[in-house]
């Protein structure tokens, strides 16, 4: 990856730097109709009455929906209950419950932006309110067993391997700690958008999303019309973090207006609703118990976790998953809990689970290093393990000692005393050195790629895969570039688009795996059909000619290893087949080790996060530039879900007073000091051809415990919560 | 247009307003709610400048007016009034070389997801052009305006500095 | 269409005609950073603006006079901000705008706008289902036994406790400012301390502007005290954030190091930009030191009444006073 040869920049940067990137909402075809939803006030109950006449009375006011017909219109289905599309099985318009502030009560459709905003602004609702639950301790709020509710999905079961609760009470070293992790946003730049069109009957959709395909066979279900009449279009996301992941609900709605208008829809969702209407990472509390022997030898961990959802769905967690293998503990146990409340259905958002895990996890280590006397990172090392102590198989590939002994290394970490307070700056502030570990599964999908070489030399190749700023484009184009030896430039990716190839949701860090397996697959593919060797450089052009047709096309389908075919079948029904961890033979993971470190004025609260250095073993770098720009990413990530972001439910009214970008307070330039980065850069055996794991998600899992362990050396407290805010400094 | 309000013949409900937009006359019919912001890309087409919060909160949506960089979300459109507006669509050379910032931010890797990207190049430009590119703290500080939720943070401030030093070199 | 008008007169007495003219839903739109947000958010209804942010008169500012600085309403906060009189013999006023929003905020707001600016209380900006007295007198306050994190512990009333947001008018005070104004009933002027109120049982009375009447110019007196003034802002992340706590102060000290002049002003603490002139005695003939800092800080705050999420903002009140002191002391003494 050092080779500045093969560096290849990020392919899609000119025409972001030049604004020539389309997303959603700068589609505008002739005679777009502008829409605007009407929120509801009341955080549940039912709507008893809508006035709509003064709405209707704003000039270019086309149409002002408040009822869907239930004949015409479905729900989407969850799909935690295995085949389902919506971020939620609650589809709004249909009846006259109110399930949480923000669902949507109207949808106001007129000729100007300013027209439906002033008409949405005018739709008068009275309700019967009923009270809301929407914290885990509410009154009103129901807990369910996990493991109860989804009997026989080993993905959402209770981890037991040995017998941890005896392993730990006979343990000489103990830590017991309950952490409370508040609820959080994406918040991606872009807000969420909608361009619907009915063109021949075929209904074309420019949606911001992560999963086109379950956006088109979501729209299918939700009308009842054939997948066929329906394209889905989201060459370029202006980031989700998975707020995108699924169907939203609004978008069937649109469809049917644009339906009854015949003119294009065109609806951006106001940043005030993507707060409350949409997908969250919900709250939720541990208790993690850590027992070790006297040298700091890990003996038991016993995880258990109560997570926030909604009163529609069951969004099942996967919190235990990494507690139980980031080391070699013998005896574990994890139990999750559910906690119905008066929301939307919370949902995935970066790593949904991993990143309070590792939080809880992470901090105990910290304790046990501090409570047996040992250096945190040698701790680490001696706590290692090469085989997944849930299955007893072997990790594919793990390399974390290697991050956390080179990360040790860039960091100066050697210069660290232990002892907390006892170092400070040239200015008199405290600093504290802290370091954490992660760990995220390597998933993988069933791709297609469908690669085209033509006798001009030009390369096209539409993949299974969506592009939100992760550096997708530039991975694909770099693969076929280096494969074929042709510039990156000069190859054109498409992604995200249901025309050209059947579309996965692309989330939890699998998508460079599944399109890159895909396109590694086509190119052998399209080697054999050129008659050229499996590899060096090729003469495109020549090669083209040489088979007498203009063009050759080849197409590959992917499985991850040992995917069933029917995985394939739910990729072309736009349902989501991830594999792993848990592969025949081996688990596989991506591990990260992060060091951070902190420089706090006690008197003021103020606290700056100077350095952080990561050391990632994501497999082969499929795209150095932007695998750089994606771990510095996570780690600003971590910096913001550690110091700032929190959102704030509202016990009386519902939803989260906080609703905006000025009080749900993300990351500026002036937060972010130095970020440096390595890779391990060594390819998965296992997992597919070209090695690579994922990287995403892994960038972002331990950077806050990396950060509360430096902040616990900087000033001996122990933060049990999150956003730490200078309250809790002071 | 009729006014249909009483207040007499000083208030309208309906202006007009002549403004450049990147150096091609402009002459619009405005409601004096509409904001910049809006009127630039849904009348004018121009997609290029975001719409991130619509509430002054991200600054995805920064272009110039008369050379100073505002918030086009929070600029009524009427205060284009014989003004210059500048957008992201207009920044580069006619012949497409691309702006010293612009250059800057693809040899950075200054972005991720691109959305927030015009604002950021609008504002770096003027950052620069205000004299406060002068060090990394000054650059973080005066860019804090523009939110990257990618937080592509470390290749902006490495690419302002890029720009930065090509213009003072000249 | 709900009815909407605009004008955009000529001149400032055009302006004062104009708001007459068009009778009580009619506001003066200047900058436009937070009448227009607060239009978009539905929390502000004006039936008509009258635009005075391209009125020529308003804009200029003098900073150069012996005995005050003079500064146009219409004057943009960047431009001030970076005006090197200010910079040099007054650093607190520089700070407060450098340190308020954004470069591109700062290039629209302006000097006189600014300090009618709206609380960010987040129940009167949400809207309903919220109550709020300021937004809908009589109808209650969400924030009393809501997420009071950031809002006031100075200058609460039963019926609100939103915090006053801004920054320039938090240092001006301290510097005893002064505003020119024009109305129906002609010129006036009135002491800066005299425009904010109190929310008592009326928090939708923020100020003693007259109806119709505009802020025409803001008037500064010059004084030695200003080469030691710091303007202190604590807030939840390092820039571009609303002051949770924040504090202009300045001192001048004699020979011996003690403090002859003093002056403090805290904001994102109270109701309103909020001077602490008992505050400022204890520290006259004192020596400014860790200790006489900190005791300005706490009688500064002694009149504090927290909620129940904000009782931090107390200590971090006091710490900022006495950070500020300390800067400020430095500068004096340089």
């Amino acid at each position: 990856m050092t080779d500045p040869a093969r560096r290849v920049p990020r392919v899609d940067a000119a025409d972001k730097v030049t604004g020539r990137t389309r997303y959603s909402a700068d589609h505008c075809p002739p005679g777009t109709l502008h829409a605007m939803l009407v929120p509801a006030s009341v955080g549940r109950g039912r709507v008893v009455r809508v006035e709509t006449e003064a709405a209707r009375a704003v000039p270019g006011v086309r149409l002002v929906l408040t009822r869907l017909d239930p004949e015409q219109v479905r729900s989407p289905g969850f799909p935690q209950s295995g085949s389902g599309y919506g971020f939620q099985s609650l589809q709004p318009l249909l009846d006259d419950r109110v399930a949480y502030r923000g669902q949507p009560i109207a949808l106001v459709v007129a000729d100007t932006l300013t027209a439906a905003v002033e008409a949405a602004g005018r739709v008068d609702a009275r309700y019967e309110a009923e009270p809301v639950a929407v914290t885990l301790d509410a009154e009103g709020a129901h807990t369910v067993v996990q493991a109860e509710e989804f009997p026989g999905i080993r993905r959402f079961a209770d981890i037991e391997v040995g017998d941890a609760d005896t392993a730990f009470a006979a343990s000489p070293v103990q830590v017991d700690m309950t952490f409370d992790f508040g609820p959080q946003h994406h918040a991606p730049m872009e807000l969420l958008a909608t361009v619907v069109e009915w063109r021949d009957g075929t209904l074309v959709v420019h949606e911001s999303t992560q999963n086109t395909g379950a956006v088109r066979h979501g729209l299918a279900r939700v009308l009842g019309i054939d997948p066929a009449r329906i394209e889905v279009i989201c060459p370029q996301a202006g980031g989700s973090f998975g707020q995108k992941t699924w169907l939203q609900p609004h978008v069937a709605p649109l469809a049917v207006a644009a339906a009854r208008l015949g003119r294009p829809v065109k609806f951006v969702m106001p940043r005030k609703q993507t707060f409350l209407a949409t997908s969250f990472r919900p709250a939720s509390r541990h208790r993690m118990r850590l027992g070790a022997d006297p040298s700091g030898r890990l003996l038991a961990a016993i995880h258990e976790t109560r997570s926030q959802t909604s009163r529609h769905d069951l969004f099942a967690s996967d919190y235990p998953s990494i507690t139980a293998r980031l080391y070699g503990i013998g005896d574990f146990r994890g139990t999750q809990h559910l906690t119905r409340t008066d929301v939307p259905t919370p949902g995935f958002m970066r790593a949904p689970f991993e990143h309070v895990s590792a939080f809880a996890l992470e901090t105990a280590v910290d304790e046990i290093a501090y409570a047996t006397g040992r250096d945190p990172v040698a701790l680490r090392l001696d706590n290692d393990t090469a085989t997944d102590p849930v299955t007893g198989n072997p990790f594919s590939s793990r390399h974390l000692a290697e991050c956390l002994r080179r990360g040790a290394a860039m960091f100066g970490w050697a210069a660290r005393t232990a002892e907390p307070g006892s170092m400070r700056d040239e200015d008199g502030a405290l600093v504290g050195w802290g370091v954490a570990a992660g760990a995220y599964r390597a998933s993988a999908a069933p791709g297609v790629a469908r690669l085209r070489a033509d006798a001009e030399g030009r390369v096209a190749v539409d993949v299974t895969g969506h592009e939100m700023g992760q550096g997708l484009h530039t991975a694909v184009a770099r693969t076929v570039a280096l494969d074929l030896g042709v510039a990156a430039d000069e190859v054109r990716v498409g992604l995200g688009d249901t025309r050209s190839a059947p579309q996965h949701l692309t989330a939890g860090s699998w998508g460079t795996a599944t399109a890159l397996a895909a396109v590694h697959a086509a190119l052998r593919r399209l080697r054999t059909r050129l008659g050229v060797p499996d590899d060096g450089p090729v003469d495109v052009a020549a090669a083209v000619l040489a088979t007498g047709r203009p063009e050759v096309a080849v197409e590959a389908v992917t499985r991850a290893p040992g995917q069933s075919p029917q995985a394939v079948d739910r990729l072309h029904a736009g349902l989501s087949a991830p594999a792993g961890p848990e592969y025949r033979g081996f688990s596989a993971f991506s591990f990260v080790a992060h060091f951070a470190e902190v420089r706090v004025a006690v008197e003021t609260g103020r606290v700056r996060v100077s350095r952080v250095v990561s050391v990632v073993d994501c497999g082969r770098v499929a795209s150095p530039v932007t695998a750089l720009s994606q771990i510095r990413g996570g780690v600003v990530w971590g910096i913001g879900a550690t110091l700032r972001e929190g959102s704030e439910p509202d016990p009386r009214y519902g939803g989260f007073v906080n609703a905006d970008l000025a009080d749900y307070v993300v990351p500026v330039g002036s937060d972010i000091g130095r970020i440096e980065v390595a890779f391990i850069d060594e390819p998965d055996p296992l997992l597919n051809a070209p090695g690579v794991k994922g990287a995403g998600e892994i960038a972002f899992v331990g950077v806050a415990p990396a950060i509360a362990n430096a902040l616990h050396h900087a000033t001996g407290r122990r933060h049990r919560a999150l956003p730490i805010r200078l309250e809790d400094i002071l | 247009m009729s006014t249909g309000i009483k207040h007499g013949a000083l208030f309208a409900t309906t202006v007009e307003v002549a403004c450049t937009v990147n150096g091609r006359p402009v002459l619009l019919l405005l409601d004096p709610r509409e904001s910049l912001l809006d009127v630039v890309r849904e009348r004018l087409e121009l997609t290029g400048t975001k719409k991130g919060c619509d509430q002054g909160q991200c600054g995805a949506c920064t272009v110039h007016l008369d050379g100073r960089r505002v918030l086009a979300c929070l600029t009524p459109a009427v205060h284009a009034r014989d003004a210059d507006v500048l957008t992201i669509e207009g920044l580069a050379d006619p012949d497409g070389t691309p702006h010293p910032v612009q250059q800057a931010f693809i040899d950075q890797d200054a972005l991720q997801c691109g959305y927030c990207t015009p604002g950021q190049i609008m504002s770096a430009v003027a950052c620069i052009a205000e004299g406060h590119a002068g060090d990394d703290d000054q650059i973080r500080e005066y860019l804090s305006g523009n939110l990257c939720r990618c937080g592509a943070y470390p290749g902006i401030l490495a690419a302002v500095r890029q720009a930065a030093r090509a213009t003072a070199e000249g | 269409m709900r009815p909407f008008g605009y004008a955009a007169p000529a001149s400032l007495a055009e302006a004062v005609e104009a708001l007459a003219a068009g009778g009580p839903g009619t506001r003066v739109l200047a900058g436009g950073t937070t009448l227009y947000d607060l239009m978009k958010l539905g929390v502000e209804r004006p039936t008509a603006v009258v635009d005075i942010h391209h009125l020529a008169e308003l804009s200029g500012f003098d900073t150069t006079g012996r005995d005050e600085l003079v500064l146009g309403a219409g004057a943009r906060l960047a431009d001030l901000a970076e005006d090197p009189v200010l910079r040099r013999d007054c650093p607190a006023l520089a700070e407060s705008l450098a340190k308020a929003a954004s470069q591109q905020l700062r290039n629209s707001a302006t000097a006189g706008g600014s300090l009618l600016q709206r609380t960010r209380c987040g129940y009167f900006r949400g809207g309903p289902p919220y109550p709020c007295n300021k937004r809908r007198p009589g109808s209650g306050c969400a924030a009393r036994d809501g997420t009071d994190r950031g809002h006031a512990v100075l200058g609460t009333s039963e019926s609100c406790v939103a915090a006053y947001p801004g920054d320039w008018a938090v240092a001006l005070l301290a510097f005893d400012a002064r505003l020119d104004l024009l109305g129906p009933g002609g010129p006036r002027t009135i002491p800066l301390s005299a425009l904010h109120r109190e929310p008592g049982d009326t928090p939708q009375h923020e100020h003693t502007l007259a109806d119709g009447e505009l802020i025409v110019r803001i008037r500064v007196p010059v004084t030695a005290t200003g080469r030691g003034s710091a303007f202190h802002k604590i807030r939840d992340r390092e820039s571009f954030a609303f002051a949770l706590a924040s504090a202009a102060v300045a001192v001048r000290l004699g020979r011996r190091g003690t403090v002859q002049d003093c002056r403090i002003a805290l904001g994102g603490l109270a109701t309103r930009p909020w001077r602490a002139h008992e505050a400022e005695r204890t520290l006259l003939g004192e020596e400014l030191t860790e200790r006489s800092a900190l005791l300005a800080g706490e009688t500064a705050l002694a009149g504090a009444r927290p909620g129940t999420h904000n009782g931090f903002k107390v200590a971090l009140g006091i710490r900022t006073v006495a950070d500020a002191l300390r800067t400020a002391g430095r500068r004096a003494a340089s």
